[in-house]
């Protein structure tokens, strides 16, 4: 059974259909990119998965981890193992990075029975993730995201994710507002996350990310449906020709 | 037309007062006219304060010396000044070198005197300062607080107001501390209410701090639904002199904080950083006026309110900028929180600048939770009623993280946990 199965997922915002029928299945182990022009769907499509109020799914199913997922509330889908790493992290000033870290993580054992972790534990494992992103310890008493650079911010979300191990990653843009230092820190992030046990989606725009995180799968997202689907050729493609031409052959 | 005074206030203004016999005589006459503010007046027209006018309250008969504070607060070896119901019950013996502590009854006529000309003087045209003017009519029980000139004083200073003791009571104490040249003083402000009486506190603290001397004013408003409290702080300042000041109000039914702060040295600096949690039917408000009479002097204001229920929060801040005082730096920041849709906050700054060469700045916000933080804290597994609990106790945790002193802030960020715990955090969301 796939780890994530969506099947003719139509989703409106203000009554306005901007998915149109997406049908997608995602097995643990794998690494999926979806591609897209601006406008084609691409954030809605992970608003959707996260349970963003304001997003209306009017036609077909969405099934994580046997779970149908589109009645599950947000935290909900999360202590079930979806994490969803955002294009724009938010800044949250007051609330500690380090006690966001600890609740993300408590919530999750006690979804799945454990106790809450013991603090020394938790230091040790969350000081080893700092330091192997390129981070300093001092981040962890700062306000979440508060006055961080972009590359902070989406360190800082692949951090999250190796904290958390979530079943199904799921990344909106994160290589948005990168420079290449930060994007080589953040790809080896992803790549460490990859595993037999885990899927991983990464929603970009551009191919630049994929140079760094090899997907197995490539997708193309245009007006709120999947036109085509490859391997990874299928990515190098889009680079050297543009959407234009793929859209084309689509049509 | 104003109703003049209440005949139950009439018939309690005393025939001897603490402040100077011709001060006391005057504010007499003036209150006779003046009466109590109400929703006609410009700086009330938010704030009801017919509880007060229809409290018939009395002065304190006398209590006894017995009632201790509920709340401790952890705070290393204070001096405690305690005032049940207004009544002062005696300084402590202890004072260390450099701190002189004196009944205000005990004052001599110059520090008394002192203690009833605060700056900028109340003015007899204005109706805002018909509290005050009432306090100094009124006022027997208070005291004094005298740090010498180059002492340092380690150990807070706690005025421990404790008031609905006894059965409709009102006070009107008077305090003054004076920081002479290059001293340093804490003052904290324990305010609780005992009983469950309705009270009226209205009390008045005039500060005055010399050349380089520095003093932080902590005010806390706790626990206590039944309250009514008109307080309000004067503070003037010399040459390079610092005064911060920092008001969290929890509690209380009624309660109008005003501040009167004259920068009056170059060199000078204030910081006036506020909390104010009106929830249930409280009403939180703080007034605060900053007068920079001199040159080269600065204030950093930073307020925040978060009204739950049926609770309002009310700030108005005004910075006044005198002609001559050039190079001034003056910010004011308001940001408040509306948690529910009976909740109501009214925030207006004020600024009144006449002198060219200054920066100064302002910015009011008031909003509900941020919508896109709730939902990012949620895509992480936290609940929606805890990530709720978050947003709001770090909202208050960016004004308590400014207090200076390190256990009073982890006190009251616990506290803020556990009165969020009690309020009900789950069903608001109308998005």
């Amino acid at each position: 059974m796939a780890l994530l199965e969506i099947k003719n997922l139509h989703a409106e915002i203000d009554g306005k259909e901007i998915l149109k029928g997406i049908n997608l299945s995602i097995n643990a182990g794998e690494v999926h990119a979806i591609m897209g022009p601006n406008g084609s769907g691409k954030s809605t499509l992970c608003h959707v998965l996260g349970g963003r109020d304001g997003y209306e799914v009017t036609q077909g199913t969405i099934t994580f981890d046997g779970h149908d997922l589109l009645e599950m509330e947000t935290e909900e889908r999360a202590v079930a193992g979806m994490l969803l790493g955002f294009q724009h992290p938010v800044e949250i000033p007051g609330v500690k990075n380090i006690y966001l870290l600890k609740e993300a993580l408590n919530a999750k054992r006690e979804a799945q029975g454990l106790d809450e972790i013991d603090t020394f534990t938790f230091m040790k494992q969350v000081r080893e993730l700092v330091a192997s992103m390129d981070m300093d310890d001092a981040f962890l008493h700062r306000g979440v995201n508060a006055g961080f650079s972009g590359g902070e911010k989406k360190r800082n979300e692949i951090l999250q994710m190796l904290l958390l191990e979530p079943k199904l990653a799921l990344l909106d843009e994160t290589d948005s507002g990168l420079d290449i230092d930060a994007l080589k820190v953040v790809s080896e992030g992803i790549n460490r996350m990859r595993g037999e046990e885990r899927g991983i989606i990464l929603v970009t725009h551009y191919q630049r990310l994929l140079n760094y995180v090899e997907p197995d799968f490539v997708h193309v997202l245009y007006k709120g449906k999947i036109i085509k689907s490859g391997d990874k050729t299928l990515a190098h493609r889009l680079e050297a020709e543009g959407y234009q031409e793929i859209l084309e052959e689509a049509s | 037309m104003r109703q003049g005074l209440p005949d139950w206030l009439k018939t309690a203004l005393p025939q001897t007062a603490a402040a100077p016999a011709t001060i006391a005589r005057t504010a007499r006459e003036q209150v006779e006219t003046l009466g109590l503010p109400g929703l006609r007046d410009e700086e009330w027209r938010w704030t009801n304060i017919r509880a007060i006018q229809r409290g018939n309250f009395s002065a304190p008969a006398g209590v006894g010396a017995d009632i201790e504070p509920a709340i401790r607060l952890p705070l290393d070896n204070p001096l405690r000044l305690r005032f049940i119901d207004g009544v002062f019950q005696g300084v402590p013996n202890d004072a260390p070198e450099g701190l002189t502590l004196t009944a205000l009854a005990d004052a001599d006529e110059a520090t008394r005197q002192a203690a009833f000309s605060p700056k900028p003087a109340p003015s007899v045209e204005n109706p805002n300062d018909a509290l005050v003017t009432l306090n100094t009519a009124m006022a027997r029980e208070g005291v004094v607080i005298d740090v010498a000139a180059n002492a340092t004083i380690e150990r807070p200073i706690v005025i421990e107001w404790l008031d609905g003791a006894t059965e409709s009571v009102m006070s009107h104490p008077r305090v003054l501390v004076r920081l002479g040249q290059s001293a340093k003083a804490t003052v904290v402000e324990h305010i609780e209410t005992v009983g469950d009486q309705p009270a009226w506190r209205n009390s008045v603290i005039v500060s005055t701090i010399a050349a380089n001397a520095a003093l932080t004013h902590i005010a806390l408003g706790l626990d206590g639904a039944s309250r009514l409290a008109t307080e309000r702080s004067f503070a003037s300042l010399e040459r390079d002199a610092r005064y911060h000041s920092y008001n969290v109000q929890l509690g209380g039914q009624m309660i109008r904080r005003e501040y009167d702060i004259h920068v009056g040295g170059s060199g000078a600096h204030t910081d006036l950083i506020g909390l104010m949690m009106p929830r249930g039917k409280q009403v939180l408000d703080t007034h605060t006026r900053i007068t920079h009479a001199a040159a080269d002097t600065t204030s950093n204001e930073h307020y925040r309110t978060i009204a739950d229920d049926a609770g309002r929060g009310i700030f108005k801040g005004r910075i006044l900028i005198e002609e001559d005082a050039q190079r001034i730096e003056a910010y004011q920041s308001s940001n408040n929180l509306i948690l529910s849709d009976n909740a109501e906050i009214d925030a207006k700054p004020e600024l009144e600048i006449y002198a060219d060469d200054v920066s100064c700045s302002h910015g009011a916000t008031i909003g509900r939770l941020d919508q896109e933080a709730l939902f990012y804290l949620r895509t992480r597994g936290v609940p929606l009623a805890e990530a709720r609990g978050l947003l709001i106790a770090g909202f208050a945790q960016e004004v308590i993280d400014e207090i200076p002193l390190v256990e009073l802030r982890d006190w009251l960020s616990i506290r803020l946990e556990e009165r969020l715990g009690e309020q009900d955090l789950a069903g608001h969301e109308t998005e």
